[in-house]
């Protein structure tokens, strides 16, 4: 019961990050969203975790919401790198605004 | 020479550490009577300091940003200048002067907004056959994705009126600009044309241009981008 509502504090802490990444970056919100309502379901119904488990060859239910958490992981990786992007793309502008700024007319143009 | 009296021809291009080739490409361009500028992007060498004895203009990316940044920050100041018309040319000495007016005349002739440089349609000299290929593909690629019926897609030489030029906006830094920018050409409607070129490859150039792993990061940054705002 203990590690039940750990990890339902857990997944529904990710369920509100992937509401709040979601106006950002849809695809990101959505599958953030997927992985942990069903990690939820699995948490508190850990009977069909086992049963879903066993029919796709995984084993346990456990080592499925494990899974679950790795796709997680996953998925934020992929935000952070998005995140990564749209710094360079502030950066980049920046730059540019600097550049543009310092250019250097020769002569014969100014 | 100048074959649009009266109009403001601003060319760009884009230099990462081309101090062997920057001076012959600005002159070539500059003796045809366009005005250049340079975008020196962070270079090593001494790309920066022999651009600026050569061309009329220089802006200088305090960083290394890539090709495709460097091109969008040619675009802008140009536009900044009062350009009527912007030509995109690269600055290994890969591309014929000469073409630039035949990409103007093509934009006035057509009233189109962008004129396209294609080796295909024109020529390519010592085009090794593995890029070859490598073009094509990228070509197929870019035509499923854009809808444009292009058939070199990752060419440099490319002119723009004004008009075309402030619809433009690259995001991709790197080599998949060019996609990008096709992708845009396609999403503003305007009216765009294919002009024969002649790209002309050196040891200098291959060594210097795209590479089979580069299509793979182009694949990989322009799915990144649909994947966020």
């Amino acid at each position: 019961m203990i590690a039940q509502l750990i990890l339902t504090a857990f997944l529904l802490g990710i369920l509100l990050y992937a509401w709040l990444e979601y106006r950002r970056a849809p695809v990101v919100g959505v599958l953030a969203m997927v992985a942990a309502l069903t990690g939820l379901y699995f948490v508190w119904i850990p009977a069909h975790a086992t049963r879903l488990a066993e029919l796709v060859g995984i084993g346990r239910g456990v080592d499925l919401i494990l899974y679950i958490w790795v796709v997680i992981s996953l998925i934020m990786l992929l935000n952070l790198h998005l995140k990564l992007r749209v710094q360079k793309e502030m950066i980049t502008v920046l730059a540019r605004e600097l550049a543009i700024a310092n250019a250097r007319l020769a002569a014969t143009a100014k | 020479m100048h074959p649009e009296p009266g109009k403001c021809v601003w060319v760009v291009i884009a230099a990462y550490n081309e101090a062997r080739v920057i001076e012959q490409v600005v002159a070539g361009v500059r003796r045809r009577g366009y005005s250049v500028v340079v975008v020196d992007d962070g270079s090593g060498d001494a790309t920066a300091a022999i651009a600026e004895q050569a061309a009329t203009a220089v802006v200088y990316h305090p960083v290394n940003l890539g090709q495709g940044a460097a091109l969008q920050t040619g675009i802008e100041f140009a536009l900044g200048q009062g350009a009527d018309f912007i030509v995109t040319f690269d600055a290994d000495g890969q591309h014929r002067a000469d073409d630039i007016a035949a990409l103007l005349r093509a934009l006035t002739e057509n009233k189109a907004d962008f004129a396209l440089g294609s080796r295909f349609l024109g020529a390519s000299i010592d085009l090794p056959r593995s890029r070859r290929w490598l073009l094509k593909a990228a070509t197929l690629f870019t035509r499923f994705t854009t809808g444009l019926r292009v058939s070199d897609t990752h060419n440099g030489l490319r002119a723009m009126t004004r008009r075309g030029a402030s619809f433009v906006a690259l995001r991709q830094n790197r080599m998949a600009h060019a996609s990008e920018l096709l992708e845009q050409i396609a999403r503003s409607k305007l009216r765009y044309v294919e002009v024969p070129v002649t790209i002309e490859y050196s040891a200098y150039s291959l060594a210097k241009g795209q590479k089979l792993s580069d299509s793979l990061t182009i694949l990989v940054d322009l799915s990144a981008q649909r994947l966020h705002r």
